[in-house]
């Protein structure tokens, strides 16, 4: 597609310039070579017209040399044979053109001011199909630009999308590895447990997959896969682990993205209620505020712990993700003062669509 | 053999108990929950081997076995997972189990350490690295966060940010912090390779200065300075001393 087609508005500045182009002409013959103001007009004005439709041609030819591309000889050479092409027939007609006027006006001695007039005009159409292909060229380089950009913001979408989908999943291979230590423990002293241990590991390894792949699910499912992991890593901790829930019934459900409490809740256990001799309460709020949604989980710590493995690892994954979702319409905070750990987490109250909006069977 | 569990989690003991007792000569004198008790039960059990967990509430592993430093018994480490762990036991060739623990993988463990008792000189003691492999087991960029120092049956940890300068004395380091002094063994590039350049600075071929703590440099003779601390404390700045503290205030 020409690029000037292309756009109503860039075929109108076009053939607006041209216009104008033909009323300079007009007036150089009217003033300088004292032709009738009306012949002159209605000469030069229909002429520089039919020039600027002869130069959308060159656009082939733009397109066909790129100019950073092509040597420049080349380049010289293909563009003076077309100029002259171009200007040729362009001379032929508005000879014609001036000519075809003189008759029709009965003023013959025009017939002759046409022909004078020949240097002029070729010079007056070198200028213009300069201009002409110049314009092309720039016009050509815009789109190109655009296009790029374009490309660029689309590869930075599908980055960000990749980006989501691998901190979505990321499974602790430590934490996994734990768990599978307890079941092999538990199965030589309770079967029973240890039976209950592997279906819990297995539900929260499937929420976790189903969910992750989603883009936003009701925070009642986030809630359930959270209680899943405590009850999984109640088995390790035993009464070291105490859980707490205050969630506000109004929160259940709101839409949040997947995997924004557990992680939080993770992070409160490995790197606070596994570093105390007898454990602590590990505090899960939520609650609705005007038009945010604020989740909480807070836990005691140890700040004389050894440096732990991956510390800040789930904070700083939830935090690049509401980042990536919501710019600064969330936040997520840590207070870490007088030996507790407090995350606090807003973001937009979602409200669920409203085919989601019915819990699934 | 003499053998004492250490892991903070019941279940992994438990679990540990049940592999060990299908092997006749293997005897568990002890089990630790936490980094503390594994110090205090080695002193009295003195246990021939200890199966020693590493993640645990206020000592880690890593930390244990440097507290325990040249008493240690033979070592096995145990962890579920932990990539920086595991690539430090390979390069200083420590033995370790993963959890949940293989039994043909617990029975050559023990294997191998049977055989280091008896021939008692065989491979090097996992101890006299125990330094080494702390380094190695930090994650890159990591620096050393607190130091970890005997006294009597005591444990002392003490920050990095508490202490004032180290000086070194023969075989031994001397800990200043909070005015009292502190006598560890070890050389003083060894602690100096762990700790943030940009904090501590060695002053003089004895002398490691933490920075936060120098007040003013007053000049002692042509080529040595003296650093004046704000406990009050004279500290002398060799010319290469001085030349790095330049650096690290400019």
């Amino acid at each position: 597609m020409h690029p000037i087609f292309s756009q109503p508005a860039r075929l109108a500045l076009y053939f607006g310039v041209w216009l104008i182009f033909g009323a300079l002409l007009a007036g150089v013959l009217a003033i300088g070579h004292q032709t009738p103001l009306d012949w002159a007009l209605e000469f030069a004005i229909p002429q520089t017209v039919l020039l600027g439709v002869l130069s959308l041609s060159t656009w082939y030819l733009v397109r066909a040399l790129p100019a950073s591309e092509t040597p420049m000889p080349r380049l010289l050479g293909t563009w003076l044979g077309a100029a002259i092409v171009l200007l040729a027939i362009w001379l032929s007609i508005a000879l014609l053109w001036g000519r075809w006027l003189a008759l029709r006006s009965a003023m013959p001695a025009l017939q002759d001011t046409a022909q004078r007039l020949a240097p002029l005009l070729v010079f007056v159409g070198a200028i213009g199909l300069l201009l002409a292909v110049l314009g092309h060229y720039l016009l050509a380089a815009f789109d190109r630009s655009r296009r790029a950009e374009t490309r660029s913001l689309e590869l930075q979408v599908h980055a960000r999308e990749a980006e989501l989908k691998s901190l979505r999943s990321q499974l602790d291979p430590h934490f996994l590895f734990n768990s599978l230590n307890s079941v092999a423990a538990l199965i030589g002293s309770d079967a029973a447990a240890a039976r209950r241990m592997c279906l819990l590991l297995a539900a929260f390894c499937r929420k976790s997959i189903s969910l992750g792949r989603e883009p936003a699910i009701r925070f009642a499912q986030e809630l359930e896969l959270t209680e899943t992991f405590l009850a999984i890593e109640a088995v390790r901790f035993g009464e070291r682990l105490c859980p707490r829930f205050d969630i506000a019934e109004e929160t259940r459900n709101l839409s949040v993205p997947p995997l924004v409490l557990q992680p939080l809740v993770e992070n409160a256990i490995h790197h606070g209620i596994a570093h105390l001799l007898s454990g602590g309460e590990v505090f899960i709020g939520a609650r609705q505020r005007e038009h945010l949604l604020e989740l909480i989980v807070e836990n005691p710590f140890d700040p004389e712990a050894p440096k732990s493995r991956g510390a800040g690892v789930g904070i700083n994954n939830v935090r690049a993700r509401i980042d990536t979702l919501y710019g600064h319409r969330a936040s997520i905070e840590v207070d870490n003062r007088n030996e507790r750990f407090r995350v606090t987490l807003l973001m937009p109250a979602t409200p669920l669509p409203i085919a989601a909006a019915a819990p699934a069977p | 053999m003499r053998i004492l569990i250490v892991d903070d989690e019941t279940l992994a003991r438990a679990y540990l108990v049940e592999q060990l007792a299908v092997f006749p000569d293997v005897e568990i004198v002890g089990q630790a929950a936490n980094g503390f008790e594994a110090v205090k039960l080695v002193d009295e059990l003195s246990p021939d081997l200890v199966l020693l967990d590493i993640q645990m509430p206020k000592l880690s592993g890593f930390e244990v076995l440097e507290l325990l430093a040249e008493r240690a018994p033979a070592v096995v480490f145990v962890t579920a997972y932990d990539e920086f762990a595991l690539r430090a036991f390979e390069v200083h060739a420590v033995d370790y189990l993963l959890k949940p623990v293989e039994p043909p993988r617990l029975k050559s463990a023990l294997e191998r350490a049977d055989a280091r008792l008896r021939n008692n000189s065989g491979a090097p003691s996992v101890a006299a690295q125990s330094q080494a492999l702390l380094a190695a087991a930090r994650p890159p960029g990591v620096k050393l966060d607190r130091v970890l120092i005997r006294e009597e049956s005591k444990v002392l940890v003490l920050p990095v940010e508490r202490l004032d300068y180290i000086e070194a004395q023969d075989d031994y380091l001397w800990f200043n912090a909070d005015g009292k002094r502190h006598r560890k063994q070890q050389t003083m590039s060894d602690l100096e390779s762990q700790l943030d350049p940009a904090r501590f600075v060695r002053i003089h071929r004895s002398y490691l200065l933490n920075i936060d703590r120098l007040s003013r440099l007053e000049l002692y003779s042509k080529d040595s300075w003296l650093a004046i601390l704000t406990s009050g404390a004279h500290l002398p700045v060799s010319r290469a001393g001085h030349a790095r503290l330049k650096e690290l205030i400019s």
